[in-house]
């Protein structure tokens, strides 16, 4: 089972507890920082955190015993990918719920998503949304609230362009966003396929099967795979999903004009009901 | 070793408008933050720094020392 769901989950995967949305647990992760904001640190965390981090790689002892330390730090912040059903369930849970600028796209490639030269793809939720002017720096290109059926619509949209959604945990286990993301600009995804932190992004509840039947052998799966975990079979001309790479995440079903590709739940499958 | 990319922050002063090497870069190996935050108030775009986070990923292409428009930037391969 799930850690998380087992810890913070009451009976419902975690993220669909309606408590890991709640203001008491934002203030708690709040309080003593007000002079060092929390918003930098998330802000600067490439720079502060990740590069020194990197900058280790040639002495393995410590860049292992580095590595370590910012996992256990990670699990503060915890990141899941989660299905597009599951993250319309997430929008009817959440309020509020803002369209934001993508802060990772923003430090490593240096877009600003502000809703007029590119659209915004992030979303924020909870009350903390409205202290966003306080911080125009992290919220940078405003905010725009929108409805749960928008939200949803924001999902979809997205989603069926290829984007992995993604729960993200500010203090977990409160819930503070949901991320459209994709390699590399996602730091969550990179970092767990590059680095193996495994806390910053764990695999979701469900995993893909493609039914051989069904697969006409276009590819788009496997072209839209964020975490390489589709091959085509060269002589058959079918796609093949490798289950114990899959994050579930859910594009692959939305790529396939077929409908050959389905999500099953991961507790189904005895190898991998633990593989996170 | 990993390669060395050097970028001198006195010629680099904007990085987070010009964003040549951040985009440019096959292996996105830079990132771009402000150095401070304020409260009610956005970062100067003089406030902001790029630094090379994961040279570990770089090719040594040399993409971003074509692009950049001050020649802030120095890659060199790691020797062995």
């Amino acid at each position: 089972m799930c850690q998380l769901c087992e810890k913070y989950g009451e009976g419902d995967r975690w993220y669909l507890n309606p408590k890991n949305y709640a203001r008491p647990l934002y203030k708690k992760v709040e309080k003593g920082r007000e002079k060092e904001p929390m918003i930098l640190d998330e802000i600067r965390a490439p720079l502060n955190m990740i590069k020194p981090l990197i900058d280790l790689k040639d002495k393995p002892e410590a860049y292992e015993k580095a590595m370590e330390e910012f996992t256990k730090v990670q699990e503060r912040m915890i990141g899941q990918v989660v299905s597009l059903e599951d993250a319309k369930k997430m929008a009817e849970i959440a309020q509020p719920v803002a369209r934001i600028d993508c802060i990772c796209r923003r430090a490593f490639r240096a877009t600003l998503e502000d809703g007029e030269h590119r659209p915004r793809s992030c979303l924020g939720l909870g009350t903390g949304m409205f202290r966003w002017e306080e911080w125009p720096e992290r919220y940078k290109g405003g905010v725009e609230f929108i409805s749960t059926e928008e939200t949803k619509k924001h999902l979809e949209h997205w989603h069926k362009r290829g984007m992995v959604i993604t729960s993200m945990a500010f203090g977990t286990p409160f819930i503070g966003g949901i991320c459209l993301c994709d390699y590399p600009d996602c730091i969550a995804i990179r970092m767990r396929m590059d680095y193996g932190v495994k806390p910053f992004l764990l695999k979701g509840h469900q995993i893909a099967k493609v039914k051989y039947d069904g697969c006409i052998g276009c590819g788009t799966c496997a072209q839209r795979c964020q975490f390489g975990a589709i091959k085509m079979e060269v002589t058959t001309n079918k796609s093949n999903i490798d289950m114990t790479r899959c994050f579930g995440c859910g594009v692959c079903v939305y790529a396939c004009s077929q409908e050959a590709i389905s999500l099953i739940d991961r507790e189904n499958l005895p190898s991998l009901k633990e593989e996170w | 070793m990993l390669p060395t990319i050097e970028i001198d922050k006195k010629k680099c002063i904007t990085p987070f408008e010009c964003k040549k090497c951040l985009q440019a870069c096959p292996q996105a190996v830079f990132a771009v933050a402000p150095t401070k935050v304020d409260r009610f108030k956005e970062t100067e775009p003089e406030y902001y720094e790029v630094e090379a986070v994961f040279r570990d990923k770089c090719v040594v292409c040399m993409d971003c020392v074509k692009v950049c428009p001050t020649h802030a930037l120095q890659v060199q391969a790691g020797g062995s």
